[in-house]
């Protein structure tokens, strides 16, 4: 860990769990019998922004005792699908923050485990939130430099720090 | 020279270890003829022995010496007085550098009593060092010491000394300082419990003088906390801390400006923090806040003046509006630690106030402020749930205003009730009424009720839906309170009878959004019936005079108009059910005689009248005819009413047979040939089960009867339709469960039978499927509804059919089809039985098992997932079965996750679930070889088209690419095959 705080003293959020409009649709007419899609196994439900906000939202920032969620460096609507294509936009929480590279990095590793292969994921800095955003974004997509990163083992190590709560999503346990 | 008294007795104990050695040094000493110098001077050579075993009994003669010297003669003696620094200083000596663990727990206890005891005022610095220099304890025992010297005893004994003497004071903080700025989390904690200990030995003084240094270390592990655990005991020490300097003072401090040093300090310091309420340091700065509140009364009267003020100011600063949420939060943490500060002296004396009771005003206006806007509700909510929890604050004419506030908020809110605040509502409301149930009867009542519509809404409209469930949830949290729930089952139940019976027939044909309606209003009687009974509520039993016949006589009535209505239905019929079996369990058996009596009258005879007869009128004469073959599909689900109110009943009250032969017979029957739904039968089944149960002894001829005859007609006769066999099976199964629950030796009898089908296609699964539900537990047959149950009757009953089970499908002479049917046997009685009932029979079960993951049934399969689940290892044998066969698991459970070959969603979820069990039961060189197999395919998963599926996926995929040494290898593959 590097001994310097870039931001000592952090604005932290509350959070709360996610509803699906959809889900709210297919309500059933009974009221012990809220979830009429369990009963039609074959109707698929794709991965939306909301599912790949699960996946991140819970990656703990590597200076604060905080989720992403909870500092919000990451929301559901900063996310985009679209086919094939994911775009997740993250915001450091200031513009100087040498956290940037390793927070987009957590984030690739994470999403790199959790989606299927036929997704190309870009992760960008929020325009105007940082103000080295266009070397950090060269960084975070360029296949080469994040295979090198991770090469390093004490890089590695830290991301699987950052990873190791994530499973939370944004549940506290 | 030491005296040869001393050395006789020294020599003697050493080679007999008798206690009459250790009476007689300690009488002689008692009665100064030698001295405990001449006896430390007589065990010299043992004491400075290289050998472990004589130190060890030297160290035992002095300390038993010393245990039984009477503590007057240890101090006042004069000669040891005299020799007392010699003395001292000689036990520092031989004390100093010892290492072994069952010494040092003996030195230390001798210490101990000599920094309690003598006079060490020279020696202060020696002493402190043959102790200090042991901390912080880091031994481990080893594994399987025979000696069973913990750490934490070690660490106990070392307190001891360490908190032994004021006199180490000035020289222990430094110490700390050192071992807080560089120690491990570990040792953090070690030395914040040790401070908290010494603090208050080493005296105010010393607290007061280091109290800057000292905070100085606590705060660094407060504010920049390396982990939960040293965070919460860096505030216990803490406290600790103010309390020594300022208990003693407690009397003298008459105003808030005698308050001086540390805690106003700290106050200051924290309260600056405190400007900017948003931050991530404010929340540590409320903890020490909240810390000081808990310590002396003074303290935390000086806290909350300054703290409790200084937020409501900011709160209503018009440049901090958007941190108002923050800010609610921060008081509601004061206020929680305000109330739990009052606590322990609220039942000693009648005169505690409140300590937020001068700020009860600000805070009651903060809160108002605070609930109107979206954004500040929770928190206000919060911050009012610390207030109305709190003894002797408010008035009850508070307690009205406070719910009437939050009504609003209640009513404020559109159905998208998504930031949770109801149930934050709520916990207020129920917090309330606990007390003063008079307001939110007379408030929170009538404004919920008024909101429910008279008739449903239509099918699409599935806002206007949620805003009456949203309704009915919090009436049923609510109306716990036994005036309160008298409310709901008038207002319901008037709701209920208007819906389904409407004055003027429904203009349109839809009446599923009715009756679910009325459904939605019952389950919410039922509902808060069940909380009651759970918390044991007296009023309940009322209820068979009340709610009870009105709900027979409203759906009585329904059922013989002959018109498919609203209370027809099933569902509605059978919440109902559930209200009388609830209420029912709670009447004892006089108040169940009358209500028992004419339940049977009416299914013998068909006479209605007496207790059924209410509100609404039925025509003189009327009769039902539930078991002809005539009668409508609604009068038969009427039965499920009756069944209800008496599978709960005392046995006394019960008719039995033989007498009730006839009825049974006929009922049973009725239950497999002119039945149109499951809950017709089941009802059936429920009442011949339970009388069958708590009349066992004289049911005899009924039993022989079914095996005799009902089994050959019904069951073993090729016959009749395979539904109706299948039936009649569910019913077997009923009996048998009555017998089962009560260790009835007759069961044996019963369920050898189904094994006789096992090999019939046409129902041998069903048989075998019988066997797991025979011994799977249900609702009926429960203490609850004063059934005949013995304990463990599911392990006997297991015992007596596993080892036949397991033989039978392992038997390659019978067909597989028959073998086939042993396992589906199997694996329904596991499934249905605690893990204990079968553990011992695993190995031979393992195998059974994983060929049951081919059967082609996808339930059983999960079931047998399932079963796996609760039976991978927790113990040594169960964990190297499953290493066993663990290629063979891992393989099975990868093909039962793929979507595109197995189409059930529980299946491939169960299978998942196991694949990230497997590698916290299985060593990791087991498993390797199927690593990268397991990953490849686990990827594919990662597409399933079900969301629930894919989470599972991404969390197994986790746990398999951290099975140990091979992460970065993984890391890399993925780069590899993605890019």
């Amino acid at each position: 860990m590097p001994s310097e705080i870039f931001n000592p003293n952090p604005t932290i959020f509350s959070t709360k769990p996610t509803v699906r409009k959809s889900d709210f649709s297919k309500q059933s007419l009974w009221i012990d019998e809220k979830t009429q899609w369990n009963d039609n196994p074959d109707e698929p439900e794709p991965i939306d922004q909301d599912e790949i906000f699960d996946l991140i939202r819970s990656i703990d920032d590597p200076e604060h005792p905080n989720t992403l969620e909870e500092l919000r460096v990451v929301s559901a609507p900063q996310i985009n699908i679209k086919g094939n294509n994911i775009l997740v936009e993250f915001t450091p929480t200031i513009p100087h923050c040498g956290m940037s590279t390793l927070i987009g990095l957590s984030i690739r590793v994470r999403l790199l485990r959790s989606l299927p292969d036929r997704f190309k994921i870009d992760i960008l800095l929020k325009p105007g939130s940082h103000q080295s955003e266009h070397a950090v974004n060269k960084q975070l997509n360029d296949k080469e430099r994040v295979g090198a990163a991770l090469e390093n083992p004490a890089l590695l190590e830290t991301v699987e720090q950052c990873l190791a709560g994530a499973g939370r999503r944004g549940h506290s346990e | 020279m030491a005296s040869p008294s001393a050395e006789r007795l020294v020599e003697t104990w050493m080679a007999s270890a008798r206690d009459e050695e250790i009476e007689e040094t300690v009488s002689e000493i008692s009665n100064d003829r030698i001295t405990l110098l001449n006896v430390v001077k007589a065990l010299g050579e043992y004491l400075t022995s290289e050998e472990d075993q004589l130190r060890t009994k030297g160290v035992e003669f002095l300390s038993l010496v010393l245990g039984r010297c009477p503590p007057e003669k240890l101090s006042r003696q004069s000669a040891l007085k005299a020799m007392g620094k010699a003395f001292v200083g000689g036990y520092i000596f031989l004390a100093e550098g010892e290492k072994d663990p069952r010494n040092l727990l003996i030195a230390l206890a001798i210490a101990r009593v000599i920094l309690i005891e003598f006079d060490i005022s020279d020696h202060v610095e020696s002493l402190f060092n043959i102790t200090y220099c042991y901390f912080p304890i880091t031994f481990r025992p080893p594994p399987n010491d025979p000696y069973g010297i913990t750490t934490e005893d070690l660490q106990e004994a070392l307190r001891g000394c360490l908190s032994a003497s004021p006199l180490f004071g000035p020289l222990a903080v430094p110490i700390w300082s050192e071992k807080l700025t560089a120690g491990s989390p570990a040792t953090k904690q070690d030395t914040l419990e040790t401070m908290s200990l010494c603090l208050p030995v080493y005296g105010a003084g010393l607290a007061r003088v280091s109290a800057r240094k000292l905070w100085n270390l606590l705060k660094l592990e407060i504010f920049q906390p390396t982990d939960p655990l040293t965070e919460e005991e860096a505030l216990k020490t803490t406290r600790v801390l103010v309390e020594t300097i300022y208990a003693h003072e407690e009397a003298a401090i008459e105003s808030e400006d005698d308050i001086q040093g540390l805690a106003r300090d700290v106050c200051e310091e924290c309260i600056n923090i405190l400007r900017e309420p948003e931050k991530n340091q404010a929340r540590s700065a409320i903890k020490v806040l909240c810390t000081f509140v808990t310590t002396t009364p003074s303290v935390s009267r000086f806290t909350l003046s300054h703290a409790v003020p200084h937020l409501v100011k900011l709160f209503l600063d018009p440049g901090e509006v958007s941190n108002r949420a923050p800010i609610l939060l921060l008081l509601a943490d004061l206020a929680n630690s305000a109330r739990d500060s009052m606590t322990k002296e609220v039942n000693k004396t009648k005169h505690t106030v409140a300590p937020m009771m001068p700020y009860k005003d600000e805070v009651l206006g903060v809160v108002s402020a605070g609930l109107k806007s979206p954004a500040s509700r929770i928190p206000a909510l919060s911050l009012l749930r610390g207030i109305v929890w709190t003894k002797r604050l408010l008035t009850d004419q508070e307690l009205g205003y406070i719910v009437h506030s939050v009504n609003e908020v209640f009513q404020s809110e559109e159905v998208e009730n998504d930031d949770f605040s109801d149930s934050a509502v709520l916990e207020v409301l129920t917090a309330v009424s606990k007390t003063a149930p008079r307001h939110v009867q007379e408030q929170t009542l009538p404004m919920l009720f008024n909101s429910l519509p008279d008739r449903a809404p239509p099918r699409n409209a599935s806002s206007e839906r949620m805003k009456f469930w949203r309704i009915l949830l919090a009436l049923k949290a609510l109306c716990v309170h036994p005036e309160l729930f008298e409310t709901l089952v008038i207002r319901l139940t008037t709701k209920i009878d208007l819906i389904c019976l409407p004055t003027s027939p429904p203009a349109i044909d839809d009446l599923e959004p009715d009756a679910a309606y009325a459904h939605s209003l019952l389950k919410t009687i039922a509902d808060a019936l069940t909380a009651k009974v759970d918390a044991g509520h007296h009023d309940v039993a009322k209820y068979i005079e009340r709610l009870v016949p009105s709900l027979y006589n409203l759906f009585i009535f329904a059922a013989l108009q002959d018109l498919p209505g609203i209370a027809t239905g099933h569902r509605l019929v059978r919440e109902a059910a559930d209200i009388i079996t609830s209420v029912t369990q709670c009447v004892p058996a006089r108040r169940q005689r009358d209500f028992v009596a004419g339940t049977f009258k009416i299914l013998s005879t068909g006479e209605v009248g007496g207790i059924f007869e209410g509100f609404q009128k039925l025509p003189p004469g009327t009769s039902l005819s539930l078991f002809n073959e005539s009668a409508s599909s609604f009068q038969k689900n009427l039965l499920a009413l009756f069944s209800a109110g008496v599978v709960t009943a005392h046995k006394e009250v019960l008719p039995s047979p033989p007498a009730i032969n006839d009825f049974l017979d006929q009922l049973l029957v009725w239950s497999i040939t002119r039945t149109d739904h499951y809950l017709q039968r089941e009802s059936a089944w429920h009442l011949i089960s339970s009388l069958v149960n708590k009349h066992a002894e004289t049911a005899n001829q009924f039993l022989d009867d079914k095996l005799n005859n009902f089994w050959q007609q019904f069951i073993a006769n090729p016959a009749i339709s395979s539904e109706q066999r299948r039936l009649a099976i569910e019913a077997w199964v009923w009996i048998s469960k009555a017998l089962v629950v009560r260790k009835d030796p007759f069961v044996a009898r019963f369920t050898d039978k189904l094994f006789e089908v096992f090999g019939d296609d046409a129902i041998s699964w069903d048989a075998a499927k019988a066997l797991g539900n025979v011994a799977s537990a249900d609702q009926i047959l429960t203490k609850r509804n004063r059934a005949v149950v013995k304990i463990l009757h599911t392990q006997k009953f297991v015992n007596s059919i596993l080892p036949r089970l397991i033989l039978g499908a392992q038997d390659s002479t019978k067909s597989p089809h028959e073998q086939t049917a042993y396992l589906v046997a199997l694996t329904s009685m596991i499934k249905a039985t605690p893990r204990a009932a079968y553990a011992h029979e695993m190995p031979a079960l393992m195998p059974l098992l994983l060929r049951g993951l081919d059967l082609p049934d996808f339930d059983i399969r999960a079931d047998v997932i399932d079963t796996l689940l609760t039976a991978a290892g927790d113990d040594i044998s169960e964990k190297s079965l499953v290493s066993e066969h663990a290629s063979t698991l891992v393989t099975n459970m990868l093909k039962n996750s793929m979507w595109d070959e197995m189409p059930s969603v529980r299946v491939r979820t169960a299978a998942l679930e196991y694949l990230s069990v497997l590698p916290s039961v299985v060593r990791y060189d087991v498993l390797h070889p199927m690593k990268a197999t397991v990953l490849r395919e686990l990827a594919k998963v990662l597409d399933d088209p079900k969301r629930s599926v894919r989470k599972e996926a991404v969390d197994t995929r986790l746990v398999s690419s951290q099975v140990k040494r091979f992460r970065r290898l993984t890391v890399h593959s993925f780069f590899s095959t993605i890019w």
